[in-house]
């Protein structure tokens, strides 16, 4: 059966070798959600498509679906190169852990024009972030707000608000993936522990958009109590850690 | 459809890489067609390649001796060291007879979403060899894609300051036509652009 073209908006989560001189690719989609596609020839140096097709590249493609799991790229036009993301290697740690969380959370094709924005609006503001080298990309405020608000268009937005397990107004002092969401002190057994601080931090990148993460001022347990936060949540609902999150 | 050990030969022939089934058999196919002893050789090269070759001592290049024939030639500069990602990259330096400094092999690049981090390249070894062997110069020549630059980006910043760090320009191919160029390549070949 004779496959078809199409055109989309993608972003390249990750790419790596196929045979001599191709890629496979994952991409996300603004049309399809996760794609798999291979790229043929764009390891050589003669290559237009090479440049176009690193991983945080924004671009405007045409797809060949043929009958096979992976589709085949056939044109590409860059919209993003997302470089100076690419060339700072502080930038790069936080990019490639929302990457990996894209990858994990959004593995099937499904469109998702939300998550799509969420991802690009993300690789902007990647370009522009300040280095908190020597501090971990894993805790920088925008890393940690883009993973809380894929968790939210995944369906596992966190409650914050009062206890998610017995409805408490508070003191909140744990996070319990099993209830949804923070927990009181009666109700945080088998909990992690969060601080109020960690508490309103959470809350402040829930609620701001990731223009404005760096604005929630959060300090550094807060900080890792978010990651913590995460990083459970990822567990329980999914299944998986993330290896950008467990390096340095 | 084969004998056992036709099916053998192509499924061993198929692991190879950019072999496909058809050229698997069409392979199994000519050395069936050649001499016993045209067949012979070539079992045997793989056999003496696999016993011999190792991985040079000093820069992790490929070797049948203890330390490698670049690694042990007084004519090069024992002072410049160019890093590369694979042997065959070294190859491609070589052919440009331009270099001739010495060179440190890493075994791959570093990419946190495959899981590959510093300790399991040749990185401590490289460290070791700046510090110990009088090494006045670092060349960072791993590939130019997003793991690559990665990995120059970490051994830059932990060689600044104890050696002189430089990278491959990035730029336009020789024989080339602008009109044809990408416009990232074509976008570092500007930001890089040189005095005349």
């Amino acid at each position: 059966m004779a496959g078809r073209s199409y055109k989309t908006e993608a972003v390249v989560l990750r790419s790596f070798r196929l045979g001599e001189a191709d890629r496979v690719l994952h991409l996300y989609t603004l049309e399809r959600g996760r794609v798999g596609a291979v790229a043929k020839g764009i390891r050589r140096t003669k290559s237009r498509f090479g440049a176009r097709l690193e991983p945080l590249s924004h671009v405007a493609m045409m797809l060949h679906q043929g009958s096979g799991e992976l589709q085949t790229v056939t044109g590409v036009d860059l919209l993003h190169s997302h470089r100076a993301a690419r060339e700072d290697s502080y930038r790069l740690g936080a990019g490639l852990v929302g990457l990996e969380a894209m990858l994990r959370l959004y593995s099937e094709q499904e469109a998702n024009s939300r998550a799509f924005l969420a991802l690009t609006r993300f690789l902007e503001l990647l370009d522009e972030l300040p280095s908190r080298a020597p501090a971990r990309p894993a805790l920088d405020p925008l890393a940690l707000s883009f993973q809380l608000k894929l968790l939210w268009l995944s369906g596992y937005l966190p409650h914050m608000a009062s206890c998610a397990d017995c409805g408490a107004a508070g003191p909140l002092a744990g996070y319990s993936p099993k209830a949804g969401g923070a927990v009181c002190t009666a109700c945080s057994a088998g909990a992690i522990p969060l601080s109020p601080q960690g508490v309103a931090g959470i809350g402040e990148l829930l609620r701001r958009p990731l223009a404005e993460a760096s604005d929630a001022a959060l300090g550094d347990r807060a900080s890792r109590e978010a990651l913590s936060v995460i990083v459970t949540s990822y567990e329980y609902h999914g299944g998986f850690r993330l290896r950008t999150l467990s390096a340095g | 459809m084969f004998s056992p050990s036709v099916e053998n030969l192509v499924a061993q022939l198929t692991r190879l890489p950019g072999v496909g089934t058809r050229t698997a058999q069409r392979l199994a196919f000519h050395l069936l067609r050649v001499p016993s002893e045209e067949a012979a050789a070539l079992a045997a090269a793989i056999g003496e390649v696999k016993e011999r070759v190792r991985f040079c001592r000093e820069c992790g290049n490929l070797t049948e001796q203890e330390v490698c024939e670049i690694c042990r030639d007084a004519r090069r500069d024992h002072a410049v060291v160019c890093v590369v990602e694979q042997p065959v990259d070294l190859i491609s330096v070589e052919r440009t007879h331009e270099y001739r400094g010495l060179y440190h092999v890493l075994g791959g690049a570093l990419s946190p979403l495959d899981g590959v981090e510093p300790s399991h390249l040749r990185i401590d070894e490289l460290f070791r060899r700046v510090e110990q062997n009088g090494v006045e110069e670092v060349v960072l020549a791993t590939n130019p894609n997003m793991t690559g630059e990665a990995t120059a980006a970490y051994l830059a910043d932990r060689l600044r300051g104890r050696v002189r760090v430089t990278r491959l320009a990035s730029g336009l191919p020789v024989g080339g036509d602008l009109e044809y160029a990408d416009e990232v390549t074509l976008g570092r070949a500007l930001a890089g652009r040189r005095e005349m």
